[in-house]
């Protein structure tokens, strides 16, 4: 596993430039992020780990441009981030607010519709992705007939519908139980090899970390600031029985140190 | 730093609408005969509160809604307890209450004049028909608000009924008691101005309506506003019993 | 019980109420200056009938003008004040505050400003009505959980849209609650400032017939004006029906 920084160059997809939050002003002033830098190349998965308060959710809305930064910048395919560009980037939450008196299907086309793309052209575009999320015999079924899991899948496609070239993912599996967060780690990664794309994907869990991502950024607290940079060796396609070897397990015990280790 | 700041944000725009009253008036912007400028009226209605006449309409509205909310505030409470509770009285009336709730008792003014004639007692009546309601419903809710554990806890403690009703019930209830009175002389006055205005020799209502019908638009806007100013002041000091009397109750539940 | 017979079966309890009725009255156990009999008011139909449709036809045109204006003005305005933080606190206690004035007192202002026509009566039922639809929608729409505005910004929603295709519809039983009680308000407001000063509709003739102690006409008057509010309560509960939109009550896990 190599370690390390690594700065912005010619073929990244996403590149954070001293990104730095901070909330009120004067002796109150909590620093959320400071100078926090790093480089996503095109087609990488990325996940972010770190301890609770480390500012990965704050830095993730960062570069969806739902907030913006104290200091720094990010650039997102050769584009400053100022404001939500969700043609460029897809982004996913913890819940999914899918809309109640939409179907499956018309949430899918929501951002469509924001954009005044007739109906036709729309369920054209959706129902494709209700197949690759495997929502076919539930596309017209109402978001309370549909479980956690199936929601999230909904909110997958949702993302997808644009084509944006960046997936950003905040905890998107946190509120699932365990055998249902796996088998969505899984089929995430199966939609993201059949459609690329660059995805950063925030999470709790270190298993989830280290099994979806090529890159593990650890993050620690306070305030919050990058640790390392961690290449995950194992191969693609990931399976199951991956998380169970040795080299899973170092690499798990290793930044478990690094984020106890910091932890105030 | 901003909170004290947007609680006196009401206060800033009674101010600012006070100010742009004053200026549309005095130069015209609107019709100084239709809008006549706020310190005209001010002045006006300090010469009125000093005119016998004007005091004596104006006690004769207060005692009307004394008397009414003397009236529909205990016996509405008393019969809402007695619904909230017993659960076989609920069923056999509800449905009628909810009908009567649901009915505008207010198309009926003609009738209350039918049967009462047009003085102080017909405004009372009237008015006690039109608050009754509310204060039932706020009374039932506020008999079913009691938690029956802390009935039970009481009893086992060997307290007796009075005791029970005095200093279990009436401090629980206290919130919904508050509010629904509150309710209740919201509609108490609104019954009693609007009997004065539709038939009446003597009253508030009576004395402003007139005052339209006459265009005697400065002494008109001095009635109204002074109703307007007592009515709002008298809702929020009860509101602001009601809250002072809530922070207080933290420990309670 | 199939509905035919469900139907026949009212249509019985109905026959049977107006019989007692009428034999109430004949025998003098209802007194004719106070009430009237089922005869009566058909008599009155039969003379005056006409006008009363007339009439009915001008109060419904009011009534639905002041529906058109205080739905838009009050929802448009709530969902406004809902959405940006700073102005639901400002708003609420406003509003809230001015739900104690007499609404009745504003009346003799607004037939000095538009005279005893139709506007003075449109103007007066949105004023009464307003309120509480200005109200709920604010405070419905505050307490919708912000991660569905997040979500919509996210998927490229600008201020507007997310104001009214995603808020406004999750607010919408709260909003429809506030409809329900502003509507009841708008119907009564109408009719009682025609019954207080006007040249035609239903309150007018209601009020033109108690002068001359025709009780048939009277009630004849207040069965249309209790049809009306009847109606209206019905087309909400359509309109209700039609927009009945899944809300968000269930549990998000």
């Amino acid at each position: 596993m190599t370690t390390g920084d690594r700065s912005a160059g010619a073929a990244d997809m996403i590149a954070v430039e001293a990104i730095g939050k901070t909330y009120g002003s004067g002796e109150h002033a909590l620093e959320a992020l400071v100078d926090v830098s790093f480089a996503v190349r095109e087609g990488e998965f990325v996940t972010l780990v770190g301890p609770s308060g480390c500012g990965k959710s704050t830095l993730l809305q960062i570069l969806a441009g739902l907030v913006p930064a104290s200091t720094g910048r990010v650039v997102i395919s050769g584009r400053p981030v100022t404001g939500p560009a969700p043609d460029t980037i897809g982004v996913m939450f913890q819940d999914a607010w899918l809309l109640p008196w939409k179907t499956a299907v018309e949430n899918v086309e929501f951002p469509l519709a924001l954009r005044k793309v007739p109906a036709a052209v729309r369920r054209t575009r959706a129902l494709p992705l209700i197949d690759l999320v495997g929502l076919t015999s539930f596309a017209h079924r109402y978001p309370d007939e549909l479980s956690g899991g199936m929601r999230q899948r909904v909110a997958i496609a949702r993302c997808l519908v644009q084509e944006p070239r960046v997936l950003l993912m905040d905890e998107p599996f946190a509120a699932l139980d365990e055998q249902t967060r796996t088998r969505m780690g899984s089929e995430l990664l199966q939609i993201w090899e059949k459609s690329g794309g660059t995805v950063v994907f925030v999470t709790h869990g270190l298993t989830e970390a280290i099994y979806l991502a090529d890159t593990v950024v650890v993050m620690g607290t306070r305030p919050g600031r990058i640790i390392e940079r961690i290449t995950v060796p194992l191969p693609r396609p990931r399976t199951i029985d991956m998380i169970g070897s040795e080299a899973f397990g170092r690499l798990r015990n290793h930044i478990w140190h690094l984020i106890a280790e910091v932890r105030p | 730093m901003t909170g004290w700041l947007i609680r006196l944000a009401p206060l800033v725009l009674v101010a600012a609408l006070a100010a742009l009253w004053e200026a549309a008036s005095r130069f015209s912007f609107a019709d100084p005969r239709l809008l006549p400028p706020l310190s005209d009226v001010l002045r006006v209605l300090a010469g009125l509160l000093q005119d016998a006449r004007f005091r004596g309409d104006l006690g004769i509205t207060l005692s009307e809604i004394a008397v009414a909310f003397a009236i529909v505030g205990p016996l509405g409470l008393a019969v809402g307890f007695f619904l909230g509770e017993s659960l076989a009285a609920y069923r056999m009336f509800a449905p009628a209450l909810h009908l009567l709730l649901s009915i505008p008792k207010s198309i009926f003014l003609p009738v209350f004049i039918f049967a009462f004639g047009i003085g102080f007692l017909q405004k009372v009546i009237f008015a006690v028909t039109l608050a009754f309601f509310i204060v039932v419903l706020s009374g039932i809710a506020a008999a079913r608000s009691v938690p029956a554990g802390l009935v039970t806890a009481a009893r086992s403690f060997g307290a007796t009924r009075a005791q029970i009703y005095l200093r279990i019930y009436l401090p629980a209830m206290e919130p919904l008691i508050v509010e629904g009175l509150r309710m209740g002389l919201i509609f108490t006055v609104t019954g009693v101005l609007l009997a004065e205005m539709y038939g009446s020799p003597r009253g508030i209502g009576r004395v402003i309506f007139a005052w339209g019908e006459m265009f005697k638009m400065p002494e008109l806007f001095a009635g109204v506003l002074l109703i307007v100013v007592m009515t709002v002041a008298c809702n929020e000091l009860l509101r602001g019993i009601e809250e002072f009397r809530k922070s207080r109750r933290r420990g309670f539940r | 019980m199939t509905g035919l017979r469900r139907q026949l079966i009212r249509l019985a309890v109905l026959a049977l109420f107006l019989g007692i009725w009428e034999a109430a009255f004949r025998l003098g156990l209802m007194s004719p200056i106070i009430f009237a009999s089922p005869s009566l008011i058909a008599e009155a139909a039969a003379k005056d009938g006409w006008t009363f449709m007339l009439a009915f036809r001008i109060t419904i045109f009011e009534i639905t003008m002041a529906i058109l204006i205080a739905w838009t003005l009050g929802i448009g305005f709530g969902v406004v004040a809902g959405s940006v933080p700073v102005l639901a606190r400002i708003a609420a206690p406003v509003l809230s505050a001015l739900i104690a004035v007499p609404l009745v007192v504003l009346y003799p202002v607004l037939i000095a400003w538009l005279g005893l026509g139709p506007a003075s009566k449109v103007v007066f039922g949105v004023v009464s009505g307003i309120f509480p639809i200005a109200l709920n929608t604010t405070v419905g729409v505050r307490e919708i959980n912000r991660g569905y505005a997040t979500m919509a910004a996210a998927m490229g929603a600008n201020r507007r849209q997310i104001m009214f295709q995603v808020m406004a519809p999750l607010a919408l039983p709260a909003i429809v609650s506030g409809l329900r009680l502003g509507t009841a308000l708008i119907v009564i407001g109408v009719v009682l400032s025609e019954m207080l000063a006007s040249t035609d509709g239903i309150g007018f003739w209601i009020s033109y017939h108690r002068a001359l102690f025709n009780t048939g006409q009277v009630y004849l008057g207040i069965l249309l004006a209790l049809l009306i509010a009847g109606l209206a309560n019905a087309a909400l509960s359509l309109v209700e029906r039609l927009y009945a939109r899944r809300t968000v009550d269930q549990a998000v896990p």
